[in-house]
């Protein structure tokens, strides 16, 4: 059991507090409930380069990390489909300078064009080093755009292209600012060696004073039920034949996103699992071979994914992989097995309480889905899982007319 | 109303707790290191073997026979060793640097009576079997292969080669013939000489159980496995006479960036200063080449510099990627901020500033039982202890400007930097 406490300040700010007094140092974590889905399609990878703009000073403190660094602290944020988070670390003795920093740039932005023309820079850098310079590195846009077709999971949070990046104005960055960057849309999370009455007090003092800007986000348009198989060929310059299978699978909200979450355990969670031992191992047809949820709030995607072991085809490949998924289907798991995936998730939870500003990032995950108890339950509903809910979600997930499949061809 | 233009008092960042790790002996006279902290019954084991790149013979030797240690055994498959490891929800990783080959296990402590018989299997009774050879040595080529298409790899291979010459444990030199070269007999042979408790220290590290050592003895205290104390080797190094050095990359959209030099050890007294000159040019989010190339220019996504002090020789190096059109300005930029250093002296204020950065790093060096763990091995391998610590804390404190000028004059010199760009 994960204990923290929970707080509401008068202008909607939220506030978590999880104390765990075996580190000299606290943590604070801002997360703002904006992502990359909520971008416009003109206008996408804002919210990634709105990241970056918030390290740019405020009138108050123009330089942040001066000001961190003085204080002993250190500090990162990223920018993900569902949430933007800001977090920071500092010795327990300093962590008001938290307080400050973090409530003053909720307050306001010290915006000019100067930064942001640098910024942009530095974004449309990030986006070559990750997409363009990387072998493999424009899977995911690839993948996305196949697999969804209204959803706004349909881009990444870098952004669809540079040319978005390269238009974005001031006029539109101060908007975005006011329209999503407000107490009424965040959630403020303290770790490590803190006091949950004084932590109370502080966020009073530093964020009480934020107006409340009643945020309002447009709803966001849900990908109807797949129709048919989709399926995209591509030839690029690597080295291994790969092959991607993407599925569509319930949001985070749902038992069944649990459920998916187990079967790519068994599926492929350690060395021990079915893909590995099977496909990897003993018929050598994969020199890799994963599967995983992609973990986005919304419905989200189970993937397979895997790099060809020489001379083997696309289709002796995929009809490899569609067998151990149609044993899903029919066979159920056994006892053994479950257990061993469960054991797993629940030693995995013993080792995140180890790591004060890991546990931050979890709850503000929680709380950006819906709520941060949520953490707790989740072991709860795993437990509650058996072998017959694993066939019986296997059955709904792995069809054909749900599943985009891409081959990612090596050049020869 | 609160003012918002004054920061809350600060105050100095304290001075860590450094935990010295209680040291034992197995019956065979095999150290065990325990460093007992933590709240969560959680362990952590790392067994260090003598058993790095510096003891090959043959490329790949060192990285292949420790990988192959989790492929099967005399009483466990690799299958069952994977099984029983994830059934306990414990991880086991097996890793190689320049000197030791290592295997961690990390375990919830009422597990371990269950695991340690499976290490211990693997650690003296390991098979090596042929066909399993065959899978490992295919997928790291393959993994060989995919690393090679990037800059960054390309150009950080060049560079270690340039700084230490070919023949040096520490260039890296691997070839796609050393994959049909390396034999299932060079990885046994290799495994027999140096997976032995004679080149073997345990590190304990977690909210250890009181009964840790008697186990450790049950399983690896025996005289069965000694085999023999290795002689220590030595090389020379032997940097290249061309200070500017290119690899091609038809077609790369990015160049990978590398400019460095040949430095002082752990041990020197220059180390702990050079640390601060390190920070104060490379080493932090502010520090003068992100704020000048990144935050100024927009060059970059990220640039960096890091003093490394490895066992038998230290290097400095700045790294980064950045668009073709970029590169030329970027190198010259660096030699710049070194330039500033040598002549123009570090203003307190952002002297203050690192120092401050850098005592909170210290206490997050510290922070936990595995960071704490890391610490101490850190040192440990130089033959140093917690007293490089003590120094190190002191020199933070203290160290002042006309310091960390005369360093630069000493070290920045451009003369003694390499360049190594690999691009179009």
């Amino acid at each position: 059991m994960i204990k923290f406490e929970r707080y509401k300040l008068d202008n909607g700010l939220q506030l978590i507090v999880y104390p765990d007094y075996s580190t000299p140092m606290v943590a604070l974590d801002v997360c703002y409930h904006v992502g990359a889905k909520n971008e416009s399609p003109e206008r996408t990878g804002f919210a990634h380069l709105f990241e970056h703009l918030m390290f740019g000073g405020t009138k108050n403190i123009p330089d942040y990390d001066d000001a961190l660094q003085h204080a002993g602290g250190e500090n990162n944020a990223y920018t993900t489909n569902d949430l933007t988070n800001y977090y920071l670390t500092l010795p327990k003795e300093n962590l008001e300078t938290g307080f400050w920093l973090e409530s003053d740039r909720m307050l306001e932005l010290d915006f000019s064009e100067e930064k942001l023309n640098v910024q942009k820079n530095v974004v449309i850098e990030e986006f070559k080093q990750r997409n363009l310079n990387q072998p493999y590195g424009d899977v995911w846009p690839l993948l996305r755009e196949l697999a969804y077709k209204v959803h706004p999971y349909q881009w990444q949070t870098i952004g669809k292209e540079i040319s978005h990046i390269a238009d974005a104005s001031l006029e539109e960055v101060k908007a975005f600012f006011y329209r999503f960057y407000a107490p009424d849309n965040a959630v403020l999370i303290l770790s490590g060696h803190v006091d949950p009455e004084e932590c109370l007090k502080l966020a009073n003092k530093w964020f009480g004073d934020i107006p409340n800007r009643n945020v309002n986000k447009a709803p966001i348009p849900q990908e109807p039920r797949q129709q048919e198989f989709r399926e995209m060929t591509v030839e690029r310059d690597v080295p291994d034949t790969a092959l991607y299978l993407a599925f569509h699978m319930p949001d985070r909200r749902q038992r069944g996103y649990y459920v998916c979450d187990l079967i790519s355990d068994v599926l492929s969670n350690g060395n021990s699992s079915r893909l590995y031992q099977r496909l990897v191992k003993e018929e050598k047809l994969f020199v890799e071979l994963d599967a995983y949820v992609s973990g986005d709030h919304d419905p989200g995607l189970f993937i397979v994914s895997g790099k060809l072991a020489e001379g083997v085809t696309i289709p002796r490949a995929k009809a490899a992989i569609w067998k151990e998924l149609q044993h899903m289907q029919q066979e159920l798991v056994s006892a053994v097995e479950l257990e061993k995936v469960k054991n797993k998730l629940e030693a995995n939870l013993v080792y995140s309480q180890m790591n004060y500003l890991n546990m931050t990032q979890e709850l503000a995950n929680f709380e950006n889905i819906d709520r941060a108890e949520r953490i707790n339950e989740q072991m709860v509903i795993y437990r509650s899982i058996s072998s017959a809910d694993l066939m019986l979600q296997a059955q709904e997930l792995f069809q054909e007319t749900n599943c985009s499949q891409l081959n990612y061809l090596a050049k020869k | 109303m609160i003012d918002r233009t004054i920061q809350p008092p600060v105050s100095e960042t304290g001075k860590p707790d450094m935990l010295v790790p209680d040291t034992n002996r197995l019956s065979n006279g095999l150290p065990v290191h325990i460093l007992n902290a933590g709240t969560q019954e959680v362990t952590r084991l790392d067994f260090c073997f003598d058993a790095g790149l510096w003891y090959e013979n043959k490329p790949l030797q060192a990285a292949l026979s420790n990988a192959m240690l989790q492929e099967g055994s005399l009483n466990y498959s690799g299958a069952q060793l994977a099984e029983i490891m994830d059934f306990h929800g414990a991880y086991i990783q097996f890793a190689v640097d320049h000197h030791q080959g290592v295997i961690s296990l990390i375990s919830l402590n009422k597990h371990l009576p269950k695991l340690l018989p499976v290490v211990e299997d693997l650690v003296k009774h390991s098979l090596m079997e042929a066909h399993e050879v065959e899978t490992m040595i295919r997928r790291r080529k393959q993994r060989f292969l995919l690393e090679n298409e990037k800059v960054k790899v390309l150009c950080q291979k060049k560079f270690s080669s340039v700084l230490f010459g070919d023949e040096h444990p520490y260039a890296q030199t691997v070839q796609l013939k050393d994959f049909e070269a390396i034999t299932r007999g060079d990885l046994l042979g290799f495994y027999a000489c140096h997976y032995r408790s004679e080149n073997c220290r345990i590190l304990a590290s977690g909210k250890t159980d009181p009964n840790l050592i008697d186990l450790l003895d049950k399983h690896f205290g025996d005289n069965d496995w000694q085999g023999l104390a290795l002689d220590s080797r030595r090389f020379f190094v032997q940097p290249s006479s061309q200070k500017e050095q290119r690899v091609v990359k038809q077609e790369a959209i990015q160049s990978a960036i590398r400019i460095g030099r040949l430095l002082v050890k752990k041990d020197h007294p220059d180390y702990l200063g050079l640390q601060v000159l390190n920070t104060l040019l490379g080493g932090y989010f502010s520090s003068r080449l992100m704020a000048n190339i990144r935050e100024e220019k927009g060059y970059t996504y990220g640039i960096g510099s890091s003093v490394v002090g490895l066992k038998e020789a230290g290097y400095w190096v700045i790294a980064t990627e950045t668009d073709q059109s970029y590169e030329e300005a970027t190198i010259r930029e660096v030699f710049l901020e070194m330039k500033k250093l040598r002549e123009e002296l570090v203003s307190e204020a952002e002297l203050y500033r690192v120092r401050q950065y850098l005592l909170g790093e210290f206490v997050r060096d510290f922070d936990g039982p595995f960071a704490q763990a890391q610490s101490f091995q850190a040192v440990a391998d130089f033959g140093l202890d917690h007293r490089f610590y003590e120094q190190y804390y002191q020199t933070l404190l203290t160290i002042q400007p006309a310091d960390l000028q005369a360093l630069a004059q000493k070290y920045l010199q451009q003369e003694d930097f390499y360049t190594v760009v690999a691009g179009a």
